[in-house]
Order: structure tokens, then C-alpha cells, then sequence
């Protein structure tokens, strides 16, 4: 049982559940109505009118009504939004039991000591059928939910189920008169518009409750028997159908469960009880101490029942409804309807992947309460609450998710079971406050002592713990067996990590703490009700959610609403604006929020002042109370940018100092307070001109002269004086002349207002005595004495400099400016760049060289290497190495050691295996690498294969430092990896040279050929001639690829050599015309054999060999070249067919198909006589015989070998 | 397998060193409340921590002749690395402390004896005082023996007593890598996994770097390797082992690699693979001569 919910008070008789908001109905034996909203536990009203207990209580299903009867024969219906009952029924002559509304009909029905069953209407309140029948107090009655039907228990001991379906008709047409007369007859004679179909017979004693199964025709009844019965009824009849014993005292209430197969009863054995309605068996007793049970209510759609006792009631779950989940990187594993299931973010997709076990035991909770994941290996630990404590590990196996046959788990005891790593979890042993750590085979590698009591362990990173005690946590090193953070913390429910695993939310009942990884107290959120789950997002703010609000936590402290749900969801990922939950059922939702808050307060927070730019440009948000947020964390600045109000904006201003736009809005404001308040503000700063303005504009003139007198702008003071006297302010023009120090028009103002003792005093202290001289005749007896000794001078101090503004304090400027200034400047590069990229392009097209390279990329397309890597392998599984048999096998801890004979190194392995000289050579066997070479390929000049050798010999280890100082550990590295290769099984050596790499190189040579660079290009044919001596293929195919190769390379070698002879050739033209014409019977990529077919026409139409010419650009036309060659072409071929001669001999017959000597460079004709190299097969005079190979630099012309051998395929 | 309750406080000291990360060890050694016991072994990890680092000098000056065996045996340690000519002196005072029975036995002396004769390549004579086992430094010694000996049989069997000891322990998890990578096959995922472990418990160290690149070699997996060994270098520009697996990643990637070859020929004349170059040259001419 989960109790949600508890209230004390008086004996609580009636229950009713509000169908859509969170309110639950009491009345009490005190004869109050309690209405309560049990989420955010407040009572929110109460109704005291009634007269006695109040017995019964009912909400309507949509109206907001309800309706109470009590023990003073009332009925009173009440409207909760009035606060007030609307009406009272009237008609019981006795304790009103129970009261009900219908579910569609204006109707109620009551139950009453008067051994009657009331329907009243209460619409026209009226009753409008007495059900009698039951000759003692009638306990309980209610309507069936969905068919014209009525269920009361009594004290008789039965239950009657009752039809009312007629009155129906009655209420349908009640304008019909006839109906009325033929009703006011049956009513006449005993009313049986409702009439009792079935009594049901059985309880020993009095009835307390009888109620409806909500779909199936069944009906269960507790009685004084201590009995809780269940009757079955079909059309005809009803019977008894079985017996749950069990109460010790009267049964007071019971009731089918909505959503489960269970009967909930409760008793004045101070106990509720669940049943399995099936079976027929106890599930399970939950007991109170002193109070006994009097009523049950179910809510009409979520799972929560309530229950009153003697001293108050409760609201509980009988079973919790939160799924067990983890959530790994983008998938979420959680537990479902026995079912472990896979939730993919990305995809949105669910599978079922393995059937988790299903409780031996009956009792209710035993669904699993927590999930823990680990990724490498794919397993699952899942922790339930059955036998006390109970974890079960899953190892998914990877290709099986959807396939779903019964895993049997590894299970033990243990209250939580995580994992710590990869394949480690550690399992709480409450009893002796230490974990165990086990391995996925379920065995125990380590226990480790807790270091406080601890009834619940989280993960806290690899090797580290979360433990919870009462009031605190800590995160313990396992493998340090320290504490490395403790924390004081309220009951600590869950424990969400942040994906970098810097910080941590401990989710409480009722608050949550955001800590770092090491507990140190970040900050603390309290909530008036439950922290249900949370989850953070990618930018640290934590994201939780209560029963019916999503929330964020901002890492300063700040909190607050993001939106409102109507029922509780469990967060699994915070992606963006978009949240992933799993609600009550276990689906998977996707909501989506507006994140725009959050994120512009955590930009500010974190001084991203361009994406508070971005956001405020973009006008995502505004309002209230972003502004007084802004102005409230002291960004008036940012503020202002959100305004349009003027007076807002004027105050923002002022608070963030920033003038120019409080005059602008003073301006447009434009009245005398606001004035005043940018004059001190300006004033404040320093700013002069500003504060003179907003003086001048409010005609503030004696601030105004202040302010010239501070300055020292005494022209201006003047100006003021002037203004005074224009103005007749006699007060005025005495300060005036007051600051200027001007004597004589102090006098005069004085003199002119009358003041004339003052002025003869003033004038003669000053020392204008002529003026003093006709004030004393004016005055004549009455001119003042002066005191003695003293000589009082009011004469003002002359300014040094005459300055207008301060020094301006630095207005907070550069954010918002700086903002705009810096992502225009980024669009100013973002063009250049796009600048540059074209003028790459223009580069290309001047480097290239007057050769033609369009479309020779185009041609080479012919490597297509295919990589058969994934098949075969080595299959040499039957050498397994090294042997075993005949080492002694000593004990190692015995005291006579014998050391084990050396194995065999890895790369002897390789040698002994192989025939392929690359292995050899990789082995550092050079030796038998060379053997092979010269058996197979008639190799003997081995120095051009040099570095070839030790390149491969260097990268077929990899080295290992092992222990500190202790020599170092090589390692063979073999080629072919895959996972699963068997291990100790050698595989052949890696190889650094590979068929892609030559691929690369002829790509290479091909490029270097047209680009002219035939020195370059001839370097890197020879080198790939060099290296396929020492390749190593998989497949017969790719064996076939590196022989075409040869031939290509030696082709290409062939006449590369011969075009760099005839560039020698300087004076021998006849030479030289010859080697062009060679070159072009080279076996070359079409591009190439362009080039050296218009080299050839070219050489031999200078030379004026025009028919030989005139053949070459037949050939060359031959090939479609473009545009400018083919009219060359032509243009040759019609001025040698004026003249089909040659001026001079050449030693060549296109006519007659030839190859070329390597050497002598001559043609040998079919059918003359040649040798050949044994490797790249390359012809020669027979003169030759015996000579190194000139095209290979590797081979002996002519001798014997057996063929090049480079795949395992080939020995096989 | 008793429940340990005692907090250990070198452990991270021990960790550092064994991880290489022989600076941070240097730098947190400072901890109070040592018993003398912790204190000797602490003096040894920093000391050996210098040696690791190249300082032997300073290692050899700070080590009196009164301090404890175990010290003289490091320093000893350190006076055979540090003198490549005179081995034999260090080597004769070697045995001749193993042969006195008072201390003959401490076991950092033979492990340190265990290492010295595997320098010599006596493995047999490094089994001798090694295989007897006791600390898990020692057992860790004897696996890296066996593998030396390309007998990943005995080495299995070493490291399956240090799993019975301690399945978690840092040297058993890396004598488990080092073993996965000599056996090669699915076993090197496993390696690197390990390692793959070590770098999300603790900081990352040029050895960590250095494991995963390797496993990344031995999976044909270059590319990765060679961005792990760019990092390690990062770490330590002078690791020989970087270099050395940059040369091989480089020669596999068909990249020139020659200036970390020069590099490291500079640095460490005597690393294994300078040694197996030179000696593979050698050879190729001798089979030069021998083919022609």
C-alpha cells in the first residue's frame, strides 16, 4: 500500500472521489463535509449544516454538485463552487445511510434506517420512487454504472437488486397525461415503477455493503458475518457464488477493483483487505493500530482508493505505477507488463526484447523497482521488492532484440543491485551494511563494508557508489574504500546523474539538490508536493516534473513552470525542446515544450550574450515577467530591449545607466518627474549637458543656476539673472547675483525691492561708497550700524576652469551593440570565404600545364579494388601452436620451480606457416623471404626492395610498455582481424603495404604521366613494381588485379623510360622519332595514348616523315580526342596525303604487331625470337639472356621461376 | 576474500604508478598519517616513480646505505638502468643480497631482481625469484615473464591467481590486457576494453593512450590508433613506445614516419624497435650475400 494521503479528524463515514480534479469528499461523524485536495494536502472547504453524522457523499460526474445525507433525515444537495447547499430532500424517516447520484439521470438514490430506498429527481426535487422491501435498516444503495439497476444490503441479511428501469418511462414523457393518470394509479396501489428482481440470500447476519462489478453481471456484499460474499447474476436469476473469509469483525464496506482483478474490503477489524477475485484468496491485510474501518471509495479513473477510519482517512495506490527504467546514450531500457522493452529516441521505435520472470508470490508490488544498464555488455539488472528484496540479471544477447524465449535470470537477494562498471554490480547486503560485488557470472569478486548505514545504493560513475541513509548520502570509492562526498539530504528517492556525469539531482519527496559529482551542494528547490522524476538536458538544466507541472532548475537556483499535465509522467531524456516520458502504462510519449525560457535565462546566466542576442532578436519571449526577471538578476540592460512602454523603458534605463535612451524616452514622456530623475541620474554620472537639459526642460531655474555656479559657467549664470529679472522673481535674481559676486546688481535688486537698510549695508561693506552714500540719504536716521571688527564678504570664489561634462562613467554598452557588430562582421567573412573558395578554383585551371587533364579522372575508373577481407581469413586452425604436452607441469607455488621452456615467437610462427615471402619478411626472415622471392619470381637484385623489407619487418609489431622499468613488450600484429577470431590462434602477419595503397600509387602515376612529370610518374610505376613482390591478396580475383597491375606498370615503365631516352636523344632524330613511335605501342590509358600518339605525329611530321605521321593521327583520331587535337589531327593527315612519303628510314612497321625490347629498345616482331623477364614479364632480344631485368631492376632475364605467389588462396 | 573496511591510502599512489603517470605519483605522495610500513612502500613507488621517469641519478644520491632494503633494492634498481656498462657489479651485488636469507626474500628485492634478469633476458633466472609470487606487483611481473616467453599458458595461470586475489586490482586488469593482446583474436576487444575502462576511472596517461592505440593496431584499426599516439604524444613528446607504435601506425597508414623513427633512434638508442631495425638491416645484407 502507498499512501498518498492522510487526514486526521472525527470518524469519517463517507468518501467520494472528485472524477476529475484532486479532491476527495469526507463527512464526518461530527456532521462536517471536508473537501480536500489530497495532492497538494490542504483542505480546501467545508460544509457544516448538517444536523448529526453525515453517513454518505457523492460528486456528481460533471456538475459541481454534490449530494450528502446524514442522521438528520437530510438530503442536502450542494454546489461546491457556491459554497453553499442549493436544496435539501426531504422524505426519510430515519438515518440516511448512503446517497448517490446517476450517472446520466437527474437522479439520487439514498438509503435509509427507514427500511426504505429513495429515487429522487433532483431536478424537479421530488422523490420519485420509494423502494421498500427490506424490513430492516437499509445499509447501502447504489445504481449499477451502466444498467437500469439498484444493489442495496440491510440489516434483514440480504441484498436486493432492484430494476428501476421504469422509471425511466416516467421521467422520459412526464407531459403525458394519460401516463401521469395510469402512474398516479400504480403509485396508488404500492408503486411498482421499481421493483426488486433478485434478493440474495446468504450473509448470516445484517448486510453492511453491497456493490456492482463495473462490466462483469457480479455483485459483492460484506456483512456483519464477518463475511465478504460474491453473487453472480444472469437475467433470470442470481445465486451465491463463493465465500471470502477472513475479517474478524463486521464488514463495513467492499468493492470489485476498476483495473484489477481484485476485491478490496475493509472491516472494523481495524484492516483492509484485498482479494484475488479469481482465486478467491487473500492477497493482502494492511492493519491499522486503533482505528476501525467504516468506508471505501475508488477513484472513477486513476488508480487511488480511500479509505475512512475512526480517526481520519486515508488516500492510497495499492500498487505502484512508476516503471523501472535506465536510460543509456539514445535508448531507454524500462520494464512493462513482464516484459523487459527497448525505446530507441532517435527512431521513436519499441521492442520487446526479453521476458523478465513473473513473481512465484501473490502479493501485490512485486513489479521491479529498478532497472540498472550497462552498454558494453549489454546486460540488465532488475531489482523487485519480491521475497524482501530480489535483483535478477539479464544479459541481452545482441542479435536476439525481439526474440523473446524465456532467459532464465541470475538472481539473488538484495534490496538494490547496480552496476559499478562494465561488468561489475554491486549488490546491497543490508544486513551487514556492506555490498558485494559481483561479475556478470553472478559471483561475488569483493565485499566492502559501507561506511554509514546505508538502505539504498545509486550509481555514482565507475567504481563509486551513491549510498543512502536516513537523512544523508555519500559517494564511496569502492576501490579506495573512501568517502568521497557526504551530504546531508532528506530521504533521497532518486538519483539522476547529468550525461557528463559532472552533476547530480537527488530527487526527494519533496525538494530536490543538484550537487556535483563529489556532493557538494549546488542548490536546493523545496515543492509544496511530490518531486516525481527528472532528467537533464543537454545544457545542464535540470528538467523535473511534479504531478502536474514540468519544472526547470537552472544551476543558479532559479525555478520555475514550464508547462502544467494533466497526469504524472516520468521523464527519461530532455532532447532539445523535446521531453521523452513513459506515463502510468509504460508508453513512451514525446512532449514538447517551450523551452525558450529556460534557455534565455541559462544563456544569461552563463553570459551568452549572443544567444540572448539571437533569442531577443528573434523575439522568442517576452512579457512581464522575463522584464522583471532581467531587472530582478540585474540585467535592466537586456530588459530594455524587450520594452516598448516608455516609462518601463525610461526606468530600465535610468537603472542600467544608460542616458541616451532615458533622455529619448524622457522625451517622448516628457513630464516634469521624469525629467527630474534623468537629471540625477545624469547628474550622478557627471554628465552636464544632460543634467542642464533636463533642468532647462522642467524650467527648474534655481537648480539650473546651481548647476551654471558648480560649472562656473558664469555666462550662462548671467543669462539666468536676466531670465530672474524677466521674469520679476526677485529671489531669483538675488541668487543669481548672489553666484556671479555682482555687487552693484545685488545692491540694485535690494534697492528695488524695498530692501534699502540691506542694500546700504551690502553696498558699503562692498565698498561702494557712493552708492552707500545715496542709500544713507535715502534712508536718512535709519541707516543700520554695523557691528565691530567684522568684515563679511559674500563674494563667491572665481572659478578656475569653466567645464561642462565629467569624465562619463563607462556606459554598459558593449553587450548589445558588440552582439549585432559581431554577427555582421560574421556574415562579411562568410562572403569572403565564398570568395576564396572561387579563386581556388581559377587556380586549378592555370596549372594545368597545356596538357590536356580534363577528363582523365573520368577514365580511371578501372581500379575498382574489391575488398573480400570479410571471407576466409586464414583457415589454419589445425596448427594450433604453442604445444602444450610436453612442458612439465610444475605447481607454481611449489617450492622446486621449474621455469617453462621458452615458447615460440609469433613470428616464427608466421614463417613456418607461410610460403609467401611477405610474411617472411614481415617474420624479419629475410633469409627465406629471398629464397622464395628468386624461386618464384627470378628475383635477384635485392637492394631496390630494401626498404620494402624493413618496413614490413618494423610494422609487425606493436610495443607495449607493461610493467614500469621492465623491458618492454613487442606484439605480433596480425592482418584479417575480426571479433571473432579465436584467440591464441595465430594469424598471419599485418602487412604495411596493401593493394588500395598501390592502387593509390598508379592513381598517383597516371596523374603524374599527364601532368607531364614523367620522371615522377616513372618513380612511382617502378615503386609499385617494387612493392608487389611483397603484397599479399585474399582472393584468386584480386590475384588476377596485382598480375594486371604488373603488366600495367611495366608498360607504363617501358615507355616512360623510352620518352625520357628520346628527350635525351638531343641530335638523333631518326632515334628519336623511333622511341616516339614505341611509346605509343605501350600499353597506356587512353588520355596517355593521346598524348604520345600526337608526341609521335608531331615529332614525325616535323621530321617530315609525313605517312608515318599521317598514321599516327589516323590513330589519334582514332581515340575522339577534343576539339583542338582533331583538327591538328586533320590538318597533319591532309598535308601528308599531298605527299605519303617519309624523308627518312625508321626501324618501324605499324603494320606488323610488336612488342619492345626493355633494353635495346627495338621492336621485336612476331614470330623473331625474345626472352622475358620471369616478374613483369617484360620482352627482350634474346641477347639479352641473363642480364638483370632493366624494367624491374629486381629479376634475371630469363631464368626459371615458379610464378608470383601472393594470396593464401593460391596454396590452398 | 574478507571485507575490507580499512581505507587505503596508497592507493592512489599506487594507481598513478602503475598507469604511468609517474609525475602525478611524485606529486601526491605527500599524505599524512602513513604507518612505517606504508611509508617504505610509498618511498619506493616515488622512487621508482624517478627511475620511470629517468632520474636515476637523483635516486642513487637520495638513497643512503642505512635506508631499508626494499629502498636499496630500488636503488640498486636504478644503478643498473642508469650504468648500461657496468651491469655485472650491480648484477654480482644483486645476487649476493638474494643470497643472504635475511632479506633475500622481501619481495621488491625480487621483483626488482625479476626485473633486472629480464633486462638480461634470463627470464629462467628472473622466474626463479619471481614466481613464488606474493605481491601482486610480483604476479604481474610473471605474467609479463610468460608473455616475454611466448607462454601465454603459464601467463594465463599467473594471472588467474591474481583474479582469485583480486579481480579489480589495477595490475590484475592490466596484466588481463596485456595478456588479451598477446593472445590476440576476440581477446584484444577485451583489452580494449580495459583500457577502455581506465580512461573513464582516471586520468588519462600516455600508458592508457598507449594500451588502446595498440589495440587499435592489433584490429587493423590505424586511424584510431594513430589520433590515441597524437594525443599521447601531446602527453609525453619523448615516449618512446608513442614513437615507436607511431612508426609502425605511419608505416601502416602509408604515411612517412621516418621522423619519429629518428626521433626515437635519437632519444632511445637501445628501444626494442631501433634494435630490430638495425639488426634487420643487418641481416638483409647478410642474406644479400647469401642469395647472390
Amino acid at each position: 500500500m502507498l499512501t498518498k494521503f492522510e487526514t486526521k479528524s472525527n470518524r469519517v463515514k463517507g468518501l467520494s472521489f472528485h472524477t476529475k480534479r484532486p479532491w476527495i469528499l469526507a463527512s464526518l461523524h461530527s456532521g462536517v463535509i471536508q473537501l480536500w485536495d489530497y495532492r497538494m494536502g490542504t483542505l480546501i472547504d467545508r460544509f457544516d449544516e448538517h444536523d448529526g453524522p453525515v453517513r454518505g457523499v457523492h460528486f456528481h460526474m460533471s456538475q459541481p454538485l454534490f449530494v450528502s445525507g446524514g442522521d438528520d433525515y437530510k438530503i442536502k444537495v450542494w454546489n461546491y463552487k457556491l459554497h453553499r447547499c442549493l436544496f435539501t430532500l426531504l422524505g426519510h424517516l430515519d438515518y440516511i445511510r448512503t446517497v448517490q447520484f446517476h450517472h446520466e439521470h437527474p437522479w439520487i438514490v439514498s438509503a435509509s434506517d427507514d427500511q426504505t430506498i429513495r429515487i429522487w429527481n433532483w431536478q424537479s426535487r421530488t422523490c420519485i420512487s420509494v423502494l421498500t422491501g427490506h424490513n430492516h435498516y437499509v445499509m447501502c444503495a447504489s445504481f449499477h454504472p451502466k444498467e437500469d439497476l439498484v444493489v442495496s444490503a440491510s440489516l434483514d441479511q440480504t441484498v436486493r437488486v432492484w430494476d428501476v428501469s421504469s422509471l425511466k418511462k416516467k421521467g422520459a414523457s412526464p407531459a403525458d397525461d394519460i401516463l401521469r393518470l395510469s402512474q398516479m394509479n400504480t403509485d396508488l396501489f404500492g408503486g411498482v415503477d421499481a421493483v426488486v428482481k433478485y434478493v440474495l440470500e446468504g450473509h448470516d447476519r445484517g448486510v453492511n455493503w453491497a456493490a456492482f462489478h463495473p462490466t462483469l453481471p457480479l455483485i459483492v456484499s460484506g456483512a456483519d458475518d464477518r463475511q465478504v460474499k460474491l453473487w453472480r447474476m444472469n437475467d433470470t436469476k442470481a445465486w451465491e457464488v463463493d465465500t471470502l473469509r477472513g475479517h474478524m469483525n463486521n464488514v463495513s464496506c467492499v468493492m470489485f477493483h476498476a483495473k484489477q482483478d481484485i476485491i478490496v474490503s475493509n472491516s472494523e477489524d481495524k484492516s483492509i483487505r484485498v482479494w484475488d477475485a479469481t482465486k478467491r484468496t487473500g492477497l493482502q491485510t494492511f492493519r491499522r493500530e486503533h482505528d476501525r474501518f467504516w468506508i471505501l471509495a475508488a477513484h472513477p479513473e486513476i488508480n487511488l482508493l480511500a479509505a475512512g477510519h475512526d480517526s481520519g482517512m486515508i488516500v492510497f495506490k495499492l500498487e505502484r505505477e512508476r516503471p523501472a527504467f535506465a536510460v543509456s546514450g539514445d535508448s531507454l531500457f524500462y520494464a512493462k507488463d513482464r516484459f523487459l522493452r527497448y525505446y530507441d529516441f532517435s527512431t521513436q521505435k519499441e521492442t520487446q526484447i526479453v521476458p523478465i520472470r513473473r513473481a512465484g508470490s501473490t502479493t501485490l508490488n512485486q513489479c521491479p523497482r529498478t532497472l540498472s544498464y550497462s552498454p558494453t555488455e549489454n546486460a540488465v539488472l532488475i531489482c523487485s521488492d519480491v521475497d524482501g528484496g530480489t535483483y535478477e540479471l539479464y544479459q541481452i544477447p545482441k542479435d536476439s532484440i525481439g526474440r523473446s524465449d524465456l532467459q532464465e535470470a541470475k538472481r539473488g537477494p538484495g534490496s538494490s543491485a547496480i552496476f559499478v562498471a562494465r561488468n561489475r554490480f554491486a549488490v546491497l547486503d543490508k544486513s551487514n551494511n556492506q555490498v558485494l560485488i559481483k561479475n556478470l557470472k553472478n559471483e561475488v569478486v569483493r565485499k566492502s563494508g559501507l561506511p554509514v548505514p546505508t538502505d539504498a545504493i545509486f550509481y555514482a560513475g565507475t567504481g563509486n557508489l551513491l549510498c543512502r541513509s536516513d537523512d544523508r548520502v555519500v559517494v564511496f570509492d569502492l576501490q579506495q574504500r573512501l568517502v568521497l562526498g557526504d551530504l546531508q539530504a532528506p530521504f533521497v528517492k532518486y538519483v539522476v546523474w547529468s550525461s557528463d556525469m559532472e552533476s547530480v539531482a537527488l530527487l526527494s519527496k519533496h525538494s530536490i539538490i543538484i550537487t556535483s559529482k563529489k556532493l557538494v551542494h549546488q542548490c536546493t528547490f523545496h515543492e509544496t508536493i511530490r518531486v516525481k522524476s527528472g532528467a537533464w538536458d543537454e545544457n545542464g538544466v535540470f528538467i523535473y516534473t511534479t504531478p502536474n507541472h514540468i519544472k526547470y532548475c537552472l544551476p543558479n537556483g532559479d525555478s520555475g513552470i514550464i508547462r502544467t499535465l494533466d497526469v504524472p509522467i516520468y521523464l527519461t531524456k530532455v532532447s532539445g525542446n523535446k521531453i521523452f516520458c513513459l506515463d502510468r502504462d509504460g508508453k513512451n510519449k514525446t512532449l514538447v515544450i517551450d523551452a525558450t525560457e529556460y534557455i534565455f535565462k541559462l544563456s544569461l546566466l552563463r553570459k551568452r550574450y549572443d544567444h540572448v542576442m539571437s533569442m531577443i532578436r528573434n523575439s522568442q519571449l517576452c512579457g512581464e515577467a522575463v522584464i522583471a526577471y532581467l531587472q530582478q538578476k540585474g540585467f535592466p540592460e537586456v530588459a530594455l530591449h524587450f520594452v516598448k512602454d516608455e516609462k518601463t523603458r525610461f526606468n530600465l534605463a535610468i537603472e542600467s545607466g544608460n542616458i541616451q535612451i532615458a533622455v529619448a524616452s524622457a522625451k517622448e514622456i516628457d513630464d516634469k518627474d521624469h525629467w527630474y530623475r534623468l537629471g540625477v541620474e545624469a547628474l550622478r554620472q557627471g554628465n552636464a549637458g544632460i543634467v542642464e537639459y533636463a533642468y532647462q526642460r522642467t524650467k527648474n531655474f534655481e537648480r539650473l543656476s546651481f548647476l551654471y555656479l558648480i560649472n562656473g559657467n558664469l555666462e550662462k549664470l548671467s543669462k539666468m539673472l536676466k531670465i530672474a529679472e524677466v521674469k520679476n522673481d526677485v529671489m531669483g535674481q538675488f541668487h543669481n547675483a548672489l553666484y556671479l559676486g555682482d555687487i552693484q546688481e545685488r545692491v540694485k535688486i535690494l534697492e528695488n525691492a524695498g530692501h534699502l537698510p540691506l542694500a546700504y549695508v551690502t553696498a558699503s561693506v562692498h565698498g561702494l561708497h557712493d552708492v552707500a552714500e545715496r542709500l544713507a540719504a535715502e534712508l536718512g536716521d535709519d541707516v543700520p550700524s554695523f557691528p565691530e571688527g567684522k568684515e563679511p564678504s559674500l563674494m563667491p570664489p572665481a572659478p578656475i576652469i569653466c567645464g561642462g561634462d565629467w569624465p562619463l562613467l563607462r556606459v554598459m554598452k558593449g553587450i548589445f551593440e558588440g552582439g549585432f557588430d559581431s554577427t555582421g562582421r560574421g556574415a562579411v567573412d562568410e562572403e569572403e570565404e565564398g570568395a576564396d573558395g572561387d579563386w581556388g578554383e581559377d587556380l586549378d585551371m592555370v596549372d594545368s600545364d597545356g596538357l590536356q587533364n580534363g577528363d582523365v579522372t573520368a577514365i580511371l575508373e578501372d581500379g575498382e579494388v574489391a575488398e573480400d577481407n570479410e571471407e576466409g581469413g586464414w583457415d589454419l586452425e589445425d596448427l594450433e601452436l604453442p604445444p602444450e604436452v610436453e612442458t612439465p607441469r610444475v605447481n607454481a607455488r611449489s617450492s622446486v620451480f621449474v621455469a617453462p621452456t621458452p615458447g615460440m615467437p609469433v613470428s616464427q610462427i608466421w614463417t613456418q606457416r607461410s610460403s609467401l615471402a611477405a610474411d617472411h619478411a614481415a617474420a624479419g626472415n629475410f633469409d627465406t623471404a629471398k629464397r622464395l622471392l628468386s624461386r618464384q619470381l627470378g628475383i635477384r637484385n635485392f637492394t631496390p626492395l630494401k626498404s620494402m623489407f624493413l618496413d614490413l619487418h618494423t610494422g609487425s609489431h606493436s610495443y607495449l610498455r607493461a610493467f614500469s622499468s621492465a623491458p618492454v613488450v613487442s606484439l605480433a600484429v596480425e592482418r584479417g582481424w575480426s571479433e571473432s577470431a579465436s584467440p591464441n590462434v595465430r594469424g598471419p602477419p599485418a602487412l604495411v603495404f596493401n593493394f588500395s595503397q598501390l592502387d593509390e600509387k598508379l592513381k598517383a602515376g597516371y596523374k603524374a604521366t599527364t601532368d607531364g612529370k614523367f620522371t615522377e610518374a616513372l618513380r612511382l610505376f617502378l615503386n609499385i613494381l617494387h612493392t608487389i613482390p611483397l603484397i599479399v591478396v585474399e582472393s584468386r580475383r584480386e590475384v588476377d588485379e596485382v598480375k594486371e597491375l604488373i603488366i600495367i606498370a611495366k608498360e607504363y615503365v617501358l615507355g616512360l623510360q623510352m620518352e625520357l631516352k628520346r628527350r635525351e636523344l638531343k641530335d638523333n632524330p631518326v632515334r628519336q622519332q623511333e622511341l616516339a613511335a614505341y611509346f605509343t605501342h605501350c600499353n597506356l590509358q587512353m588520355p596517355h595514348l593521346r598524348l604520345a600518339l600526337r608526341n609521335a605525329m608531331t615529332i614525325c611530321f616535323k621530321a617530315k616523315n609525313l605517312a608515318t605521321a599521317a598514321n599516327f593521327a589516323r590513330r589519334l583520331l582514332e581515340t575522339n580526342p577534343n576539339e583542338n587535337h582533331s583538327k591538328a589531327a586533320r590538318q597533319v593527315l591532309q598535308a601528308s596525303e599531298r605527299n605519303m612519303t617519309d624523308a627518312s628510314q625508321l626501324n618501324y612497321d605499324f603494320r606488323n604487331p610488336f612488342v619492345t625490347c626493355g633494353a635495346t629498345y627495338v621492336p621485336i616482331y612476331r614470330g623473331q625470337k625474345d626472352v622475358s623477364c620471369p616478374y613483369c614479364t617484360t620482352r627482350f632480344v634474346p641477347t639479352q639472356e641473363g642480364q638483370l631485368c632493366t624494367i624491374c631492376d629486381l629479376a634475371v632475364i630469363g631464368a626459371d621461376a615458379s610464378g608470383l605467389l601472393c594470396s593464401p588462396s593460391q596454396i590452398r | 576474500m574478507a571485507v575490507a573496511a580499512a581505507p587505503d591510502h596508497l592507493f592512489h599512489l599506487r594507481n598513478n604508478f602503475y598507469l604511468g603517470s609517474f609525475q602525478a605519483a611524485i606529486n601526491n605522495s605527500d599524505l599524512p598519517n602513513l604507518s612505517p610500513d606504508d611509508a617504505v612502500e610509498r618511498d619506493c613507488l616515488v622512487y621508482r616513480s624517478y627511475i620511470a621517469l629517468g632520474s636515476y641519478q637523483l635516486v642513487i644520491n637520495e638513497i643512503d646505505s642505512a635506508a631499508a632494503t626494499p629502498l636499496q633494492a630500488v636503488k640498486l634498481l636504478a644503478l643498473y638502468l642508469s650504468n648500461p656498462h657496468d651491469k655485472e657489479s650491480t648484477i654480482a651485488s644483486l645476487k649476493e643480497w638474494l643470497a643472504d636469507p635475511a632479506i633475500g626474500s622481501n619481495a621488491l628485492l625480487r621483483l626488482i631482481a625479476g626485473i633486472v634478469f629480464m633486462h638480461e633476458e634470463d627470464y629462467i633466472e628472473a622466474l626463479k625469484l619471481t614466481n613464488a609470487g606474493g605481491t601482486m606487483e610480483l604476479h604481474a611481473l610473471n605474467v609479463q615473464i610468460f608473455i616475454k616467453m611466448h607462454r601465454s599458458d603459464y601467463a594465463e595461470r599467473q594471472l588467474r591467481v591474481m583474479q582469485q586475489i583480486d579481480e579489480d586490482h589495477t595490475l590484475t586488469q592490466l596484466a588481463n590486457a596485456w595478456l588479451n593482446l598477446a593472445v590476440g583474436g576476440s581477446k584484444i576487444q577485451e583489452a580494449y576494453l580495459i583500457f577502455q575502462d581506465f580512461s573513464e576511472k582516471y586520468p588519462m596517461t600516455g600508458l592508457i593512450l598507449n594500451g588502446k592505440a595498440v589495440c587499435c593496431i592489433h584490429m587493423g584499426n590505424f586511424d584510431e590508433a594513430e589520433t590515441l599516439l597524437l594525443e599521447a604524444l601531446n602527453k609525453d613528446a619523448k615516449d618512446p613506445e608513442t614513437l615507436a607504435n607511431l612508426v609502425v601506425c605511419g608505416l601502416h597508414l602509408g604515411k612517412s614516419s621516418s621522423r619519429y623513427l629518428s626521433q626515437l633512434k635519437l632519444t632511445h638508442p637501445e628501444h626494442i624497435l631501433v634494435k630490430r631495425a638495425s639488426s634487420a638491416e643487418d641481416s638483409f645484407e647478410r642474406a644479400v650475400q647469401s642469395v647472390a
